[in-house]
């Protein structure tokens, strides 16, 4: 009996409960998440000739705050492959975002902090469930180094009929770490006693106004040398982009380029200081195109998605004058998988990728790979 | 005066037979259907983001996500969680409101371009200029 009467209760209160949840008062908060939200994910890689690896590659916290309507924090707080300690090469504890809007006009907005770049389709938008393949493309990877994050302070804001842009000055990158295998990816600064010399410049004009759509053309441009020393390396980076998806159907595309002004005489710099060269291109150019189609959809919670995306990269695009290209860095990919989705937030992950090069002599490695992924 | 609403689409055919059966019993005639206009939610916006209506009109808006839960929040009048993608569309009932434009945004952290999604609700004098 008491165990009827105690089914009965819990019935009632799953009934009030559930009634509840039909008509919360407008300004009622929401029980699915708290004031911290964030993303995970945890990779399985097993790549020809090495060692299969398994890494918690991203554990991120996400802090929100508004002192008004008008203010706001957000915050982005990353502990990247699970373990951080000194003068290791190991993990990394990175703070991605932190800023303050200040919001003014549906047009016109102030957002001050460490910013991510406006550049490409990943950079703003990596949540894990919001890409296909357990790895982000490499295009994002060695082309436009995302995450790309920087302190600096700008303007965004929407000007009508789905056209939006942001604008930001921010600290440049640091050409004295670009390299001929990863591009410009280790000249990030990253907000940490980053050099400002020269102030870089970054923007991005987007348009959402139709369902399904995203197209957008972002630039960033900055004088990324050294006063000591003295060499002034002007950095530019171009990408468009383009997303759409109807149905089950969802097809995206980039390109991005990045042209190295000085680039021979940042080669010699660098061998001065290190004795060697690192082949620094004057160009390297990157394009993909992707198509992921839901093929299973069961219900309002489960579905699965299988997709297919070919990748061209190259950080040897164009040598100055007396540089000869590496061409096992100028790469391409096929990248084949599926993402079952328990949840719209929660992507279980499997890909296998085909890389090959340019080179007769080097091989770029296949690799077989799952990753498991969550937004909260 | 707002009026405001809150249902999920599955509801509504129940509601409407409701609505019929009690005008019906009380001799009056179908008043015309409100003006749907349908909001999806994606990271990093709404689409679309700019709607207009004519002061005093009463609307039915269906918000819908292509992907994670989102807030749906007009200051002041609604603040309302949009359910993850597959999930039927939130029909809330807007209006009548004043002539203005009314911000809307949001309202559930939803990923790194969270303060993006925005949007303004204009609601148009009748008197003034005609609703596009």
């Amino acid at each position: 009996m008491k165990f009827e009467s105690a089914i009965t209760a819990g019935c009632v209160l799953c009934l009030a409960a559930g009634a509840g949840a039909q008509t919360p008062a407008p300004e009622a908060g929401y029980p699915s998440t708290g004031p911290i939200s964030g993303y995970m994910e945890l990779h399985f890689n097993d790549v020809e000739a090495s060692d299969p690896v398994v890494d918690f590659h991203r554990f991120v916290l996400i802090f929100s705050h508004s002192f008004s309507p008008r203010i706001r924090f957000m915050g982005e707080l990353e502990v990247e492959h699970a373990v951080v300690e000194g003068l290791e090469e190991k993990g990394e504890l990175e703070l991605e975002q932190a800023y303050l809007d200040f919001l003014v006009t549906r047009a016109f907005n102030i957002r001050a902090g460490m910013l991510l770049m406006p550049v490409g389709l990943i950079n703003e938008r990596h949540e894990p469930p919001v890409f296909q393949g357990v790895e982000r493309p490499f295009v994002d990877t060695f082309i436009i180094p995302t995450t790309w994050f920087e302190v600096g302070a700008g303007v965004h804001g929407e000007l009508g009929r789905g056209f939006r842009y942001r604008a930001y000055l921010t600290a440049p990158l640091n050409a004295f770490e670009f390299s001929a295998d990863e591009g410009i990816r280790n000249g990030r600064q990253q907000g940490s006693e980053a050099r400002a010399r020269n102030p870089a410049v970054t923007g991005r004009a987007e348009f959402v106004g139709v369902t399904g759509l995203t197209i957008g053309a972002s630039a960033w441009s900055g004088i990324s040398g050294t006063q000591f020393p003295p060499l002034d390396v002007h950095v530019s980076v171009a990408d468009a982009d383009a997303r759409y998806h109807r149905d089950r159907l969802e097809l995206r595309g980039e390109f991005a380029q990045v042209f190295i002004g000085n680039a021979a005489s940042l080669n010699q710099a660098i061998e001065l200081q290190t004795g060697i060269s690192p082949n620094v291109a004057e160009s390297m150019r990157g394009f993909y195109g992707e198509a992921s189609y839901r093929v299973w959809a069961s219900g309002p919670a489960r579905d699965a998605v299988a997709f297919v995306r070919y990748e061209n990269f190259d950080t040897q695009y164009r040598m100055p004058a007396g540089f000869v290209p590496l061409k096992q860095f100028d790469r391409d990919a096929w990248i084949v998988g599926a993402t079952y989705y328990p949840d719209p937030d929660v992507a279980v992950k499997i890909d296998y990728v085909w890389q090959r090069n340019q080179s007769a002599i080097v091989r770029s490695p296949n690799s077989f790979n799952i990753g498991l992924g969550w937004w909260f | 005066m707002v009026v405001l609403m809150r249902r999920r689409a599955p509801t509504t055919l129940v509601a409407c037979l409701a609505s019929i059966t009690m005008f019906t019993a009380a001799g009056h005639t179908q008043t015309p259907p409100r003006r749907v206009i349908m909001i999806v939610a994606e990271r990093f916006s709404f689409t679309p983001s700019e709607i207009a209506i004519d002061a005093g009109e009463i609307v039915d808006l269906h918000l819908k996500s292509d992907d994670t839960a989102h807030g749906f929040r007009i200051a002041g009048v609604t603040n309302v969680a949009v359910p993850k993608r597959g999930h039927p569309a939130l029909v809330i009932t807007v209006g009548p409101l004043a002539a203005g434009r009314y911000p809307f945004e949001c309202s559930r952290v939803c990923g790194a371009g969270h303060n993006f999604m925005r949007g303004i609700l204009v609601v148009r004098d009748k008197t003034q200029e005609p609703v596009r």
